[in-house]
């Protein structure tokens, strides 16, 4: 069965007229430049056939639905519970699997110290005080990671490569990144992106969609907790500033 | 989606202006107008290193099919040349 894209119809479109356009040039208007513009045709269709089946069958619409509805349940009980602290995004060398967001309890808990993997469950404890507990969430940058095909190393230029094919290549939600930073704090700025962010409980902890899997893929690639410390929205740029904890 | 829209219209375009461009200066052979279209692609094909796995796989079997048709030609061009 055809995928119902705008890219197999076009290309079937290209495909035929572009094989009757050389087949006519060639046998009644002897004219090479029109069979070679049928040739051209071709090609494209081509590319446009093999291109329509990389398509997602699931519309945007569908995509937005489901994104929504992951982020306004987290969203309910993180305000449920009163927590105003900032998400801690964590590798997978201390989540025991992939990477996810530590949300802390407590405002007035300890420093983050963590030297083994947390265990798989919503509610943590990470440290040796009864205030060292948290919510262990999987946010985008959690599924956004396992979308690279290599895990990046720690340099800003490996970073700035894998977010730009994440967000270019792979998400389609900007166009490009830039990386730049030393040990403790990173500077990501992301070109045209279009995505919006909410001001609400959920983006006060977590950070936008952008930033949380920015994060995510930083904490991963420098294999240390990162947290968002600021977030920028100028025309047609994201800035956001990560501390690198320890 | 853009990222596909973008390659689709650059390669569009200089297949255009190949073609524009060789006809304007009265260029008879085919086997020159498909060897500059598969150049063409071939290499706006290298230079969107962005691409999903699943697209870049796709992309790869159209220019090895690509890449054949321009060695039937070569082949052919060699052996009216000998022959």
């Amino acid at each position: 069965m055809l995928n119902k894209n705008p890219y197999t119809w076009i290309g079937l479109g290209l495909l035929i007229s572009g094989i009757f356009l050389s087949v006519a040039a060639y046998f009644i208007f002897l004219t090479t430049w029109l069979v070679a513009m049928g040739i051209a045709m071709v090609i494209l269709a081509f590319i446009l056939l093999v291109l329509a089946r990389t398509v997602s069958w699931l519309s945007p619409e569908v995509s937005s639905l489901l994104l929504e509805t992951g982020t306004e349940n987290i969203a309910a009980l993180v305000e449920e519970l009163g927590i105003k602290s900032k998400a801690i995004y964590l590798p997978s060398s201390l989540t025991g699997g992939r990477p996810q967001a530590l949300l802390p309890l407590h405002t007035n808990s300890s420093p983050l110290n963590i030297d083994q993997a947390l265990p798989h469950r919503l509610i943590v404890k990470y440290g040796p005080n009864p205030d060292d507990t948290g919510l262990l969430v999987t946010t985008t940058g959690t599924t956004a990671v396992g979308m690279l095909e290599t895990m990046p190393g720690p340099a800003p230029a490996e970073i700035e490569i894998a977010l730009t094919h994440l967000f270019t290549g792979l998400l389609n939600i900007a166009d490009g990144a830039k990386v730049s930073g030393n040990n403790d704090h990173i500077q990501v700025e992301i070109r045209n992106p279009r995505i919006e962010n909410k001001i609400n409980w959920h983006e006060q902890c977590f950070g936008g969609t952008l930033s949380s899997t920015a994060a995510s893929i930083v904490a991963e690639a420098l294999n240390k907790p990162v947290t968002i410390s600021t977030e920028k929205h100028d025309k047609g740029k994201c800035s956001i500033e990560l501390e690198v904890l320890y | 989606m853009r990222i596909y829209n973008t390659y689709i219209i650059i390669v569009a375009i200089l297949l255009l202006m190949t073609t524009v461009i060789l006809a304007a200066t009265n260029q008879q052979s085919l086997g020159i107008y498909y060897t500059a279209y598969v150049i063409e692609a071939l290499v706006v094909t290298e230079l969107f290193i962005y691409f999903n796995k699943k697209a870049r796989r796709g992309l790869g079997l159209v220019s090895i099919v690509l890449f054949s048709g321009f060695l039937i030609i070569a082949f052919l061009e060699i052996f009216n040349l000998v022959v």
